[in-house]
This record gives structure tokens, sequence and C-alpha cells, in this order.
């Protein structure tokens, strides 16, 4: 059982000229999994820390199941955390590892014998018990790490980019496994990576963090189909969002129009952009969304746009086919193909946009619109 | 124990760890850096209580005695000699050490031995080898040279004599300071220049010296404040004599202080030793300094 | 390919000639330390004695009180050995890893006094120790020596080097500051140990000025001092003396050889002697 609660939460390191986390609010619930997330330097690493207690909390309150944490030093607050690096001792053997946090909090000797031996099993390394850490391979060394976080049973796990030292395939593995963990636990996890993949495949529900502001806080799906901004937008996904930029206009019915693209806004998004006739925007939309005319006729799809084929990068499942508008080779762009069909280099096509998932974005505070 | 925050706890254990260090420190090194310029103001002597004010008495007199200004005279010659040649030559050790060669771990130890032994122990055999039937005469008269001179109790090569020693015994110390600052030197500086077309003696010249001179800053200063403190191979080898003529700053400053018992006066001159070496590294700071590439 | 010969050749030849004049007269005194006859001074001069002899190592301890200055050089240098360490690696991890008011200022009062020469604290260290009637003790001896600074400069450097992951896990396992200083870098720092112990224990076991300034009493003297007043006194038997320096110099020779790595370690990454 554990809530955490980040309240009106500050970090301003000394001699900074800003802060590092600003104003930040979280309500996480219990058994939630919770991935932060975000590009390098946003906060996402302090926002944990000082959830773990390593770092001071200039202003706001942290709360876990209700009580404030502020003042408690980390042992205190009855957490655990799993290290990028691991920070494996590396004169201790695996077991003494996972049971000195044990040992520290005067856990009867057979009673550590057997909570390590059953995490052990849990992960697959109990043939590794009596090794040290440099006598093992990273995939390893990151289960007794998490090893080590789960023996003690604590209320909420925090994990560091646990994964990013990993090769790409046995991050994958350990993605599953620690999902699975986490399930098996029934704990609440703290998640941080800088890798949204890893964000959208492992959390119940993200924090997207940006500058030390918390950008949004929501489920996986919604990020993706509602982002609230143009960074959540472009972060989320990949390969990212296509933003053009360009402005709202009134002819029969309002337009967007810009240097190379000019269509009507479909009726239901009119009122919503209403205000904003005169005013610039940014045009947003997925590459996954984007069909070809020729050959998608099911779909609602947007008016015919003309582009022009720049380069093709098959990968086999799909292709990805970067483009740009007739008369507006600046601006370059990405969609989604299937991979039975080809397209060459400088061939011109016609294509649509789904309806549904026309995305607008105010230009000056990038908020979105609809 | 229980703390109100981390602050407070690294607070209490910090200046707990600190302690002890601290207070001892204190004892031994803060305060007796302020209390030797106060002494140095006084007619201090331990065998007499009363210890009158004097000013810059006893600085006025130093400058007066000619022991001092002799003091001054070889401490200088004897830096000068032996840092650059010293210096020189533990490059030169270190570059030698840093080939490709066979026992190399032997040749390293056989140049370190000296360093690491007492000094007591090579300046009592070195009284052995420069004594007027020791090994160098018997060496020279070997070679051809007709020689019998005392060369510790002579007035003219006392101080070389012990200056040669002290490059014996400190050139292996900092051969392996350059050995690590030449193992720092990427090999592709020198495979660039000899596809450049640079020949040993131009490597050594382009690319090892400029490259080790943080290093060399490092040992210049080492062996700067070495070489103005002398002391051991002075107080062993000649006491100073014969007629002052190895007398150096410190055994000056020993004498006066701890022989005579005239900590004032001794203070002063240690203090004006210490202004000395203070200059010089001051000096070498400003007009070589340590660049690092 | 005939250069190359030469220049082999010459190249060689000045090692061997350079390795001879450094470990030469070491050979000579360990051959006049064999000597049976008193009298050294003979023409020519050989490195094999003709009359070989153990006698001067077994005269060393009845004719000299050389027992007895062993015991204070041993005596000294084990104190300030095992309380260099356990006090640099304090102090170090103390400047290394823990945040609070007033440490940079004492470290930069650290390093400062790094530029003092050690001359000029002679006198008043004498007039302290005198004051606390130390002079001519043991306390007087070890006393001043029990902390360097710049061992507590290796050990914060080394501790430096240490990820601060690993100390934040300790924190979150529930140690204390002591116990991660104790458990976790005191362990994993054992060749920085071992590189301040032995200098450290060079350093002491070496040492000459001060204790011929804090002593005046044979029954004082450490074997350094208690040799360098031979040489003073009755500078006559050579191999006596001899086998003594000798004896002086096997402790720091072997603790050399075999930590060898560590000495090389040390003197690379801080670049220290005192």
């Amino acid at each position: 059982m554990a809530t955490i609660a980040v309240k009106d939460l500050e970090k301003v390191f000394p001699g900074a000229e800003s802060a590092t986390i600003k104003n930040a609010n979280l309500n996480i619930k219990d058994k939630e999994f919770i991935v932060l997330v975000g590009p390098s330097g946003c906060g996402k690493s302090t926002l944990l820390r000082m959830i773990a207690g390593l770092e001071e909390i200039s202003d706001g309150e942290l709360q876990i199941n209700g009580e404030r944490m502020n003042e408690l030093s980390p042992k205190d607050r009855d957490i655990a955390m799993v290290f990028q690096n691991y920070a494996l001792y590396p004169h201790m053997t695996v077991f003494d590892n996972m049971a000195f946090g044990l040992k520290l909090r005067k856990t009867p000797k057979d009673e550590i014998k057997q909570k390590v031996e059953h995490a052990a099993k849990v992960l697959g390394i109990t043939h590794l018990l009596d090794r040290r850490p440099k006598d093992m391979s990273g995939g390893q060394r990151q289960r007794v790490a998490i090893g080590r976080s789960i023996v003690r049973n604590p209320k909420v796990f925090l994990f560091d980019e646990p994964l990013s030292n990993l090769d790409a395939k046995l991050r994958v593995q350990m993605r599953a496994e620690i999902k699975k963990l986490h399930r098996q636990l029934d704990a609440t996890i703290v998640y941080v990576t800088h890798d949204q993949i890893e964000a959208m495949t492992m959390g119940d529900r993200i924090v997207v963090l940006k500058d030390g502001i918390v950008q949004q806080f929501d489920t996986p799906m919604n990020l993706f189909n509602n982002p609230q901004n143009k960074f959540v937008a472009g972060f989320i996904g990949s390969p990212s969002m296509n933003f053009l930029p360009g402005k709202v206009i009134q002819k029969e019915e309002a337009t967007f129009k810009s240097k190379s693209l000019e269509f009507a806004i479909p009726k239901d998004l009119r009122p919503g952009l209403k205000p904003y006739i005169g005013k610039e925007v940014f045009f947003g939309f997925r590459p996954e969304y984007i069909y070809d005319k020729q050959f998608e006729k099911s779909k609602r799809l947007s008016e015919n746009m003309e582009i022009v084929v720049d380069s093709v990068e098959p990968i086999g499942s799909e292709t990805f086919v970067y483009f740009h508008f007739i008369g507006n080779p600046e601006h370059s762009f990405c969609f989604r193909s299937d991979s039975q069909f080809s397209y060459g280099i400088g061939s011109e096509i016609c294509i649509g946009v789904d309806i549904e998932r026309l995305r607008f974005f105010d230009k000056e505070t990038e908020k979105r619109i609809m | 124990m229980k703390f109100k925050s981390r602050k407070k706890e690294q607070l209490f254990w910090g200046y707990l760890f600190l302690a002890f260090p601290l207070l001892l420190l204190s004892i031994f090194v803060f305060f007796p850096i302020g209390f030797a310029f106060v002494v140095s103001f006084y007619d201090w002597n331990l065998l007499i209580p009363d210890k009158p004010f004097v000013g810059l008495g006893n600085y006025f007199e130093l400058f007066k005695d000619p022991v001092f200004i002799k003091a001054i005279k070889n401490t200088i010659i004897y830096t000068i000699g032996v840092v650059p040649v010293q210096t020189l030559l533990s490059l030169f050790l270190a570059f030698i050490m840093n080939q490709k060669i066979r026992g190399r771990a032997f040749f390293r130890t056989a140049f370190y031995i000296p360093a690491i032994t007492s000094s007591v122990v090579t300046s009592i055999i070195f009284v052995w080898i420069y004594s007027k039937p020791g090994l160098l005469n018997y060496g020279l008269n070997a070679l051809g040279v007709d020689s019998n001179i005392d060369w510790l109790t002579n007035p003219v090569t006392v101080l070389p004599s012990i200056m040669i020693l002290n490059v014996w015994t400190t050139s292996g110390y900092f051969m392996v300071s350059f050995l690590a600052g030449l193992q720092n030197i990427p090999a592709s500086l020198y495979e660039a220049a000899k596809i450049d077309g640079a020949n040993q003696w131009q490597q050594f010249w382009k690319i090892t010296v400029p490259m080790v001179r943080p290093v060399t800053y490092f040992v210049v200063i080492m062996s700067l404040i070495g070489c103005f403190q002398v002391f051991d191979q002075i107080f062993i080898m000649s006491s100073g004599g014969p007629d002052n003529a190895s007398t150096t700053m410190s055994y000056f400053v020993y004498q006066n202080s701890f022989k005579y018992f005239r900590f004032g006066f001794g203070a002063a001159s240690a203090a004006v030793l210490a202004l000395l070496i203070f200059a010089t590294t001051l000096i070498q700071k400003k007009y070589f300094p340590p660049d690092v590439y | 390919m005939k250069q190359l010969k030469v220049q082999k050749i010459v190249f060689f030849g000045i090692l061997g000639l350079a390795t001879l004049i450094y470990i030469g007269p070491f050979l000579f005194s360990l051959s006049i330390s064999f000597n049976a006859d008193k009298d050294v001074f003979e023409w020519p001069i050989k490195l094999f004695p003709e009359r070989f002899t153990l006698d001067n190592y077994k005269n060393v301890w009845k004719e000299l009180p050389f027992g007895k200055w062993l015991f204070n050089s041993v005596l000294v240098t084990l104190i300030q050995t095992v309380s260099n360490v356990f006090f640099s690696a304090l102090a170090g991890f103390a400047f290394a890893r823990l945040e609070f008011k007033g440490r940079k200022l004492i470290f930069g009062l650290l390093l400062s006094s790094l530029m003092i020469p050690g001359i000029i604290l002679l006198v008043p260290k004498f007039i302290i120790l005198n004051e606390f009637q130390l002079i001519n003790s043991y306390g007087g001896l070890i006393i001043p020596g029990l902390v360097g600074v710049t061992n507590i400069f290796l050990m914060k450097q080394f501790f430096e080097t240490i990820p601060k992951d690993l100390e934040q896990a300790a924190l979150i396992d529930g140690c204390s500051y002591f116990r991660i200083f104790w458990q976790i870098f005191l362990p994993i720092s054992k060749p920085a140990l071992a590189a301040v112990a032995i200098y450290t224990f060079q350093g002491s076991w070496n040492e000459f000025l001060w204790p011929v300034i804090v002593t005046y009493t044979e029954d004082m003297y450490t074997l350094p001092l208690g040799m360098a007043s031979l040489r003073t006194e009755l500078l006559t038997d050579w191999p006596l003396l001899m086998a003594g320096t000798i004896l002086i110099s096997l402790p720091t020779l072997m603790i050399f050889i075999v930590f060898q790595r560590y000495f090389v370690q040390g003197v690379a990454s801080s670049g220290l002697k005192g």
C-alpha cells in the first residue's frame, strides 16, 4: 500500500540561475507503474532523487501514504532504488549485496537467507549468489540490483534509467521482466527513462517533463492521441509527429494556409479553430495517419496534398517515406507506408491525412487547440 | 542517530571526521605559521627567560651576519646547480625507461632505489666514496687522473660533491613522475611525427618535451623546494664546513635555533628562507606556467 | 642494419653504466659490511672482500644501542602509519563525499598549507612541544606526524573516483555516513590505502630532521639519527657502520619491491614527496 503525492515541488540547486524542478504536482496511486520521461536535462532524475531523499526538496511537499517525507532520510522512507550503473558493492558477493539492507535493519539471519533466496529465485539468479559483481554480465548485474531492492519489500520502488547500459535485445527482455515483476510485487513503481518507447510500453501512466516542468501526466494512449502541447506531441511517437507552420484564414470556410499547402478545415474542427482566424498555428499530423490516396479508399481523409518523395527507408515491415510538399522544399516530413508499396525518389504522389487525426497547436503557447 | 535533515547529518559527520586531523594540523601547521613570525620579532632564547621585543632587529642582524650571507649564496648555488641537471636527467631516464626494453622493471627499480633509501644511508656511503682513500679518488686514479683530494673537507669541492649526491638520490624519484607523464602521451602523436619525417631526436624535443610540460613544472617546483631546504646531507657529510663552505640556509636555521637555541634569530632566518622559496615558486608560476594541451 | 646495431650497443652501454652508477654504491657498502678487515681503505678497492665475515652484523647489536634505536623507529613508524591511513581516509572522505558548511574553506586552508616550507615551522613546533614537556619523548617524536595533508589529498582524490550511486545505494540501504565510510569505501579503497601506508612508512622510517631536533639523548634516537651520530662520533669502524646502514635500508627496500605497483601509482597520481 503506497500512494505518492507530490505537491508544488520545487528544486533549486545552490548557485543555479533557474529551478531544476518547477511546481511539480503528481498524485500517484497505489500499485501504479509511473514513468518519468523527457529529454536529458529535463529534471526527471532530480525529481526521482527528491522522492528517494537523495536530493533535498527546496519547496513544496512530498507525501508517501499521506505522510510528509521532506525531512526523512532515504533509509527512513521505506523505498528501494535501482541505479543506472547498478551501484553494486564491488567487494561483496551477490548474496551480501542483497542482504546488506536487511542486515542493517537487524533482520534475523535465517529470515535474511530465506528472503534473499526467494528473491534470487524470482529473478533467476540463484546460481550467482556467491559471485562478485565484476564476474558478471551487465544483465546479471541488473538483476542483482533489482534483487537488492525487492528483498526489503519496500513501499515504493524507484528505478533510475536501469536499462540504458544494456544492449538493445536485453533491454527489450528486461522491460518485460520488470513489468512482470511489478504485477507479482503489487508495488508502486516510479521509473525514469529518456526512451519514450520504454515509457510507452511500461508505464500505467507517464509524466512527460521538459525544462523542469511537468508537461502532461497521463496514460500512454492519451499522450499519443491527445497530447496537450506540441512538445508532448513531438516527443511521444516514433517517428515523431510532423509539424507545418501556417495560418488560419477565413475564406468561404475556415482554411489552413501555409506556403505550399492549403486546405479547408473539416467541419468538426471549425468551432474550435474559430478564435484563431488570422493567427499563426502549427498543423500537426502523425506519420502513422498519412495515406496514399491511390490505395486508401475506406477512411475519411483530408483534401488532396501533393508531395514529392525525398528519400525512402524500408525497415521491413513498413517503409518510412520522407517527403516535402510541392513548392516548399525547406520543410521535410515523414510518413509510414505499407512496405508493399514502393516509391521512387522524386516521384510525386497525392496523400491525405485521417480527418480524425488532424491536430492544431497555438504557435505562441504551443498548446493544443484541437 | 536521528537527524533533522540530511544537511545536518552531513554537517555532523563532516566535522566529526575532520575533528582530529584539524586539531592536529591547527597545532602543528596553522598556528605555527603565524607564531613563527611572532617569534622572529623577539630576542627569544630557550635558555634565557627574558624575551625582549626587538621588532625587525633579528632581520637586521641576519643581513649583517657574513655566515648568513654565505648561506644564502651557497643555497642559491646549490639550487641552480641541482635543479636543471636533476630535471633533465630524470626526463632522460624516463625517456629511456619508456622504450620497449627487456628487463625494464629491473632498471626502473635500480634507478629508484636511491630515492627510497634513507638520506642517512646514502650520505654515509658517499662519505666513504668522497674520502681521500675512497672510491672516487681510486676510480680517477685508475683512469689516469692523479687525484688525492679529500672531497668533503676541501672548501671548493664540498658543495658540488653534495650536489652530485642530491642529483643521484632524487633523479630516480622524478623519473617515475616523468614516466607517468610520458605514458599519457598518445602513441598516435609519435606515429604522426614519424610520418611527417621526424627522427628520434626531433620527436624527443618537438613532442615529448612540450607534452610533459605539466610534469616538468611539478618536478621543477618540488626539486626547488627540496634544494632550498637541503639539510640531511649537509648535517651528516660536512656539518656546514669547512669554514661554512657548505652551510646552507636550512643548516643555518638549525644551528642557530637548535644548537644555540636562539629561537628569535633562527625563526627570522627561516622566515627569510620561506619567503625566498615562496618568491621563487611565484616567479616560476608566472613565467613558466604548466601549460596543459 | 649495421647502424642500428651500433645504436643498440651505445644504448645498452649507457643503460648499463647508468645502472652501475645507481646501484654500485650500494654494492660497495654491502661488500664493506661483510669485510673482516677494519681498514677498508686499502687500494685496490675490491668488490669482494678478501676475508668474509658476518661479525659486523652481529656486532651492530652488541656494540651499539641498535636494538633500542630499532624499537624507537618501529614504534614511531608503526603508529604514524596506522594513524595516517585512518585519519587521512576519514578526512579525505569528508572532503570528497560530504557537503557541509565550511568544507571548501577548510580544504582551501589545507591546500595553501602545502605551500609553506616545513623549515619555518620547526621553531614554533619545538616551542609548543616544549610547553607540553614533550621534547625528547616519544610523544614529541610521534604526535606531529600523525596526520599528513598530502595523504588527505591522495585519499580525497581517490574517493572522488568512486561513483556517487554507490553511496546513495548504501544510504537507501540504511547506512549512516560512518558505515558508508567503514563498510563500503574503505574495503574498495585498498590500493589508495596501501599507497598512503607505504608512503607514510617510508617517510617516517627515513625521517631525519625532526628526530635531530626533538631528541637529545641517545636512548631516544631513531635508527637514521643513531647511525648519523656514529658517523660524527666514531668514524673508524666502517664495516660496522655499513652493516648498520644496510640493515636500515632493508625494510623500505623490501616494501618497495613487494608493493612496487602502489608506489608508482602513488607517485604518479598525486606526485607527492615530503
